[in-house]
């Protein structure tokens, strides 16, 4: 005799968003950081700015912070990713 | 002569159905196996979540199968009643365990509560419940001997329902959501009740806004318990004076930043508080003005680098005297408390909620 047992895992997933298309080429583009504001995220991201920059060809490097770090961007600054064409969500601690 | 025909308008009740994936397995080691296998568990063996079971815990609380909790916020996960129940089962909870659960859950998710922050970071904090009203006494909760330990089966089910529930209804896991460095045993369970019955103080839930003699839970993102002794005098200053210099060393070492902080104080030590006469918003007014230390004193434990031009500045552990959760607990003998430090600052808020009520028909305490 078998025992049934029920499965405990959510089956119902949350909707899942849509991937953005992707970008061949950097070169002249606009690259957005959103740092969770933690110390080690300065000197990763500013490094990050001089590589994008000086070697990829990247037009324009903006730069945000999230006033909480383990809560999720403000709407203002998920807003603004529509402007760019690659975000880079940095953790640093 | 023919029998009188009843009619009646009632309808035959029946229970919304299970919609959970079942799973045929051999016996109860088979069951063990399926559930390691698939990360549904914390490593313990756990009770099989049969379809009986799970049905007894939502007949307990009236709920149904489909009752949304609420959603997890940042994955917009939906949490059902069926879906905890089961994870209750798992636990080792009795049906009449199942509601203090579904409160816990539904209080961890209030926004203020900041649920994906508090199971996410690498701070590794786990999710304190405290258990107020007469339904401690009805699942026999006890307040007493060992109250942050094994101390008795209802609040050892009920804390470890709720991190199975965060495991496999949120995906908080080891490596994946969870991303704890250390995290702390209370990751298995950390639940316990106040022992209203051996004070004369008014129950945590009442302090925090609800009517006494509600049933009602408390849930705070905390750290583990530091203990704390002083058996050698009976001047409440001096006592709590023990208190807020452990609050101080949590600032020093963990994070400086003021939150909720919860602090256990057993007989030995409440006794002559009480005697004093000094209520919990004396204890709370008191080591919000002691437990406070100055930002340049990091320099001392080794974290001169980011004291910066702020040395001076004053840093209390405690927002406001309202931020201080004051529980009355533990053994009759021995003058051990405990502070609770909160997971990082006021991020994240302590959240108490009725059990049996509606938590978002009115703005929860924070």
């Amino acid at each position: 005799m078998t025992i049934g047992v029920l499965d405990p895992s959510n089956e119902r997933h949350a909707a899942q968003a849509r991937l953005a298309e992707r970008t061949v080429s950097l070169r002249g583009k606009t690259v957005g950081f959103i740092s969770n504001g933690k110390e080690g995220t300065e000197g990763y991201f500013k490094h990050l700015d001089y590589m994008l920059r000086k070697q990829l060809g990247v037009g324009d490097v903006v730069w945000r912070t999230k006033s909480n770090y383990s809560a999720p961007a403000e709407a203002e600054i998920v807003d603004e990713i529509k402007k760019w064409h690659a975000v880079v969500a940095g953790v640093g601690d | 002569m023919a029998p009188p025909i009843v009619t009646t308008h009632e309808q035959p009740t029946r229970k919304p159905p299970l919609t959970s994936k079942v799973y045929d397995v051999a016996d109860f080691s088979a069951a063990q196996e399926l559930f390691h296998s698939n990360g549904w568990t914390d490593g313990l063996p756990v009770v099989p979540p049969t379809r009986p079971a799970v049905e007894a815990c939502l007949d307990w609380a009236a709920m149904v199968p489909e009752q949304l909790l609420g959603v997890e916020p940042v994955r917009e996960q939906p949490i059902t009643a069926e879906k905890v129940a089961i994870n209750a089962v798992m636990a080792g909870c009795l049906p009449m365990h199942f509601p203090v659960v579904a409160t816990a859950l539904q209080a961890m998710l209030q926004e203020e509560y900041l649920l994906h922050g508090v199971t996410s970071s690498t701070g590794g904090c786990a999710a304190l419940i405290v258990i107020n009203g007469p339904i401690r006494l009805e699942i026999g909760a006890n307040a007493t001997f060992n109250a942050l330990g094994n101390s008795d089966r209802a609040t050892s089910v009920i804390g470890r329902a709720v991190r199975l529930a965060l495991i496999n209804l949120m995906d908080v896991r080891p490596g994946g959501i969870d991303r704890s460095t250390l995290g702390h045993p209370g990751k298995f369970s950390y639940c316990l009740a106040e022992d209203e019955e051996d004070t004369i103080w008014e129950p945590l839930s009442v302090v925090r806004g609800l009517p006494l003699g509600a049933s009602a839970v408390t849930v705070m993102a905390a750290m583990a318990p530091r203990q704390i002794m002083n058996e050698w005098t009976t001047d409440p200053k001096e006592i709590l004076e023990t208190f807020a210099a452990e609050m101080r060393a949590n600032q020093l070492n963990y994070s400086i930043y003021g939150g909720n902080y919860a602090i256990i104080i057993p007989k030995q030590l409440r006794e002559p508080i009480q005697a004093a006469g000094w209520k919990k918003r004396d204890i709370s007014e008191f080591l919000y003005e002691r437990a406070r230390v100055r930002r340049g004193d990091w320099a001392t434990v080794g974290k001169g680098s980011v004291v910066r031009d702020r040395a001076d500045k004053i840093h209390p552990a405690l927002q406001s005297p309202e931020h201080l959760l004051v529980i009355a607990a533990g053994g009759p003998a021995g003058g051990f408390g405990a502070v609770i430090a909160p997971w990082m600052g006021s991020k994240t808020k302590a959240v108490t909620a009725a059990i049996g009520a509606c938590v978002d028909c009115a703005s929860p305490k924070t």
